[in-house]
Order: structure tokens, then sequence, then C-alpha cells
């Protein structure tokens, strides 16, 4: 009998901000349960942000979102996105292969060096935050109504199409 | 004929680069292979402020760096990190 390889994905599962606040080790045990069910081993799993949703996913405008990397055979996933559909607690997962990610990036993730820029940005005064570090970003950070690439690359004539599009009334 | 004298004028302010100084998009010159869907902060300076994809004329990508942010980018909507165009 042959054994299907398995290979290393990332995962990331939104469940609902104040039900994980409530209830957090519940709701790891929820996504374990969905991940061995696909006979999926876990790498590493963490929360990765708590963050204002950029629109309301089942009345609910926070979510926190959870980065979980496993080892799982390709023919299990569409189970693990199944399982969710059907989970009352995830609202929604997101599972991409690693084979085109950077080693370091991957190592990065697991690892949770990336910067919490949401949560330095909100600043919610009771998780009482470690200062955000400050990798190499980007420093000019516009506003965002002046969209920022325009600074950066194009001719002035794009502008106008920006303007343009701004002027339009909302449909 | 004479010969045709280059043309005077049209100064450049300084410390601004033309569209066609730039040869690279901002991906290939930051040496980024991978666009990440978590890297919200990038993926935001691509959009509109109603949440449109900005054309490559307007962004400055590569064909593929192109193709790559709005995989990227439609990842992100899909999990609510980013809007859809409204």
């Amino acid at each position: 009998m042959e054994t299907v390889a398995k290979r290393l994905y990332e995962g990331m599962f939104l469940v609902d901000s104040a039900q994980a606040a409530a209830d957090w080790e519940g709701t790891l045990s929820v996504i374990n349960n969905i991940l061995q069910r696909a006979d999926a081993e876990v790498v590493s799993m963490r929360k990765w942000q708590e963050r204002k949703l950029a629109y309301d996913i089942d009345h609910k405008s926070r979510g926190t979102y959870i980065l979980c990397y496993f080892n799982a055979s390709g023919e299990r996933i569409a189970g693990i996105e199944k399982d969710v559909l059907l989970s009352e607690k995830v609202m929604r997962v997101l599972i991409l292969g690693t084979e085109k990610r950077p080693a370091e990036m991957i190592e990065a993730d697991i690892k949770g060096e990336e910067v919490k820029a949401a949560e330095a940005e909100e600043a919610t005064p009771e998780a009482a935050p470690a200062p955000a570090v400050e990798e190499a970003g980007e420093p000019e950070k516009a506003d965002d109504e002046t969209a920022a690439p325009a600074a950066e690359a194009v001719a002035p004539a794009a502008a106008e199409s920006d303007a343009e599009e701004t002027e339009k009334p909302a449909e | 004929m004479a010969p045709r004298q280059p043309q005077k004028g049209r100064r450049r302010r300084p410390g601004f680069a033309g569209a066609r100084d730039q040869t690279q998009c901002r991906f290939c010159r930051g040496g980024i292979k991978y666009v990440d869907y978590k890297d919200i902060d990038t993926l935001q300076k691509l959009l509109t402020n109603r949440g449109k994809i900005y054309s490559r004329k307007r962004s400055g990508n590569c064909a593929g760096c192109q193709r790559k942010a709005k995989r990227a980018i439609k990842r992100a909507r899909f999990m609510a990190l980013l809007p859809y165009s409204t």
C-alpha cells in the first residue's frame, strides 16, 4: 500500500475575536480537531493578529487570525476546508502550499517575528503589547486617500485618472 | 543642414525619479520573489481608496509582479484583510 507524501501547508484560520478572547484554548482545540481529522501533523500554531475586518462576516466586525503550519497530504485539504465550512466557530480558512515561499519567510512566520502593525496601530491597552519591532519597511506611507504609488513610479497623467475615480458618486 | 543642437532647458527637479528613470518595479527593486497576502501595508499601496487594484501603468509593476500582487490581494480580500472594491 502506498503512503501519500505529506507536504507542508500554511493555514490561516479566522475566528471571532470575542469568542477567542473568552475561550482561547477551546478555539485552538477546535482547529486542532479539524486538523487531526485530516491526519495533519501540526508544526506550529500561533495567533497572528487580532484586527478589524475589512468587511463584516456573519455580522461580526472583528476577528482573530490564527496562523498554522502543518504537514498533510494534498487529498485531505479539501476535507479541512469542508470541516471549516461546517464549523460554527471558524469563519474562514485559507490553506496554501509552501513550495513557492522562501524558507526564511516560513521560519519567520513560525517563530512569529513579523511586525504586528495592526496591533501597534490599534494599541489595545488591555494587552499591553511590546513595542512594535520596526523592520525595514517603506517609510513613505502617506495618507490613504492620495494613495502612494503615484509618488513612486507613475507619470503625472495617471493622477488625473485617480482624481476622476474619486469624484465618481457612489453607486 | 546644420546638426541638431541638444535641447536646453527642461530641468529636472532634483531627487525626482521620473517614470522612465525607474527601470524596475518595486518588488524587483527590493528583490522580493514572493508577494505575501499577509503583507497588508504593501498591498494597500496597490489599491485605490475604493479598493480597486491599480493598473500596471499606475503602480509601475512588471507583468510578473503584477500577477503575484493580484493573487495576493485576492487572497487578502477573501480573508477580510483588504476590502473588495465598492
